[in-house]
């Protein structure tokens, strides 16, 4: 509740008529104005208070958002660490409340993986071969929700989102286009899709009123390669080859914007996905288009600067 | 008060625009589509595809006007049957064709895909034909450009699994020649309603058939020089 997407969602859940009490628990505070939820500002270590909070409370439906994608708010060996222990923690929980009849968790496209000859658009029924860390902790947290589910007889819907993009969501991916100059793979030049961070909050809100228990790719229609991207965004494309990836890489991350190994696939490989089963099983479509999306990514201001205090209001 | 060290974004991206802007003009901002087909890159190519094959095409009345289809065209090795089949009937019908059979290496599979390249994975085919999409296959290659190979029944199941119809689609080019043909066929119906696996491999048999008759309703080798075909035909 204390991320970006978290916050979204909880302001969304708590516009909805069928939602009475909403508890929430993150690492950090919400970043909107809530009216009616409760939050408790936990580590994701804290697995006992966890445990406490989520049986005390004994709710019908857990989202669990807790998801730290490597190298947009910490590096991977946290990004890890935080993602284990959170989805222990959260789905661990959940399994232990008697009146629970829902569980929605975040995962990603990123879990099909982008190995030689895989679909070029998985869809739902895709086997999921992940080939990036961060697809591989996804995929991970989509199992552990699946045998909790199983075991204890409540429906587990897994939202796998494209990489999400959003004004102050922290995304690898867009910090990366947002720098003045951004490599891109010149002999592939691969497209991607993404999600707003506004829709895939809906995407969230619509799962849990349905008590979702299947996969659905969550992604913006449309797709866009990394050059097209880049021109759109007016930066200056630096065409890369092979090897100097590593060194692109390298001197991204001393900028400012490192660039994770799923990343790196996503410029090479592409990330496309089927979003079409979201229509029927959620009731939802994008607002935005991929292209869209990336547009409204380069006219967001790099630095929001507040005006002078008023004093007499201070 | 903490101070805010601003990096030159706005300088920075000023002497990139500069840069780039030659670029931009040539190449305009535009987007692929779900698959990462590139309309405008197949538009800016097509002068030189016309430079390879001048294609006639016929039949295209029987392909659906929204709906997706999967088109089997015979192929002989090396002509890119199924790439020019490909981009003349979409240049016909208004509608993207995608074809199967792109390689997934860089750089020809990536520029491949930008042409409409699918990947030759029945789940692939399968997701293009849910989503309406005309999707062209070709039989195994051939030497004798008026014979039909095997039609993979692999990939027509993908095509009975999403309930679409199945096209036969008759090519015919010549390896020094510009000339080329491209016949789209009415559709193949199953002859017996059948559950099981047998219904695409029998569908597939079909088309082969269907192909091989259309193939021989062409008439002989077109390579433009007389005595060439005629000695073709031997």
């Amino acid at each position: 509740m204390g991320g970006e997407l978290g916050s979204l969602v909880a302001a969304k859940l708590e516009a909805e008529p069928w939602v009475g009490a909403l508890v929430g628990i993150d690492v950090d505070p919400p970043r909107r104005r809530l009216h009616k939820a409760e939050f408790h500002l936990l580590q994701p270590s804290q697995r006992e208070r966890i445990v406490d909070v989520v049986t005390k409370f004994n709710p019908h439906v857990v989202i669990n958002l807790s998801v730290w994608e490597p190298d947009a708010r910490t590096g991977l060996a946290h990004a890890r660490q935080f993602t284990a222990d959170a989805t222990t923690a959260i789905i661990g929980a959940a399994a232990e409340c008697p009146a629970l009849e829902s569980m929605v968790v975040r995962s990603g496209i990123e879990v099909y993986g982008r190995e030689h000859q895989a679909p070029t658009r998985p869809d739902e029924t895709a086997p999921l071969h992940p080939t990036s860390e961060y697809g591989r902790m996804l995929a991970d947290i989509e199992r552990q929700a699946r045998d909790v589910g199983r075991r204890v007889g409540i429906a587990v819907g897994k939202l796998r989102l494209a990489p999400v993009l959003g004004k102050h969501v922290p995304s690898p991916l867009g910090r990366l286009l947002r720098q003045p100059l951004v490599p891109y793979s010149m002999l592939a030049d691969a497209p991607f899709a993404v999600i707003e961070d506004g829709d895939a909050a809906r995407a969230f809100v619509a799962a849990a009123e349905r008590r979702l228990d299947e996969p659905v790719n969550v992604v913006a229609p449309g797709a866009i390669t990394t050059l097209q991207a880049i021109m759109r965004g007016k930066r200056v494309p630096l065409p890369l080859v092979g090897p100097e990836w590593w060194v692109a890489a390298r001197l991204s991350h001393v900028l400012g914007a490192p660039i994770p190994d799923h990343v790196v696939e996503l410029m090479h490989r592409g990330r496309l996905a089927d979003g079409s089963k979201a229509q029927h099983a959620l009731g939802f479509s994008p607002r935005l288009t991929t292209p869209e999306v990336i547009d409204h990514l380069y006219a967001w201001e790099s630095v929001v600067r507040i005006g002078s205090i008023n004093e007499a209001v201070a | 008060m903490a101070q805010l060290i601003e990096f030159p974004i706005k300088a920075a991206t000023r002497a990139g625009n500069a840069l780039t802007e030659p670029l931009r003009s040539i190449w305009p901002i535009h987007s692929v589509d779900d698959y990462g087909r590139d309309p405008h890159l197949i538009g800016a190519l097509a002068p030189f595809a016309r430079l390879r094959w001048d294609v006639t095409v016929g039949g295209d009345h029987h392909l659906p006007a929204r709906t997706g289809a999967l088109l089997v065209c015979n192929s002989r090795r090396f002509s890119l049957s199924s790439v020019y089949a490909a981009l003349a009937l979409s240049e016909v019908t208004g509608r993207p064709v995608r074809f199967v059979g792109r390689p997934d290496i860089a750089p020809v599979g990536p520029f491949m895909r930008r042409l409409g390249g699918l990947l030759a994975n029945p789940n692939e085919v399968l997701g293009a034909l849910r989503h309406h999409e005309l999707v062209v296959i070709s039989a195994e290659g051939t030497s004798h450009p008026r014979n039909a190979g095997a039609v993979p029944h692999e990939l027509v199941g993908s095509a009975v699994v999403a309930g679409v119809p199945v096209f036969p689609v008759a090519t015919m080019s010549s390896t020094v020649g510009r000339a080329a043909r491209v016949e789209v066929g009415p559709q193949v119906r199953p002859r017996r309603k059948r559950r099981g696996p047998l219904a695409e491999v029998e569908l597939a048999e079909q088309v082969q058939h269907h192909l091989q008759r259309m193939l021989d309703g062409f008439g002989g080798v077109q390579t433009g020089v007389a005595p060439i075909d005629w000695l073709a035909e031997g």
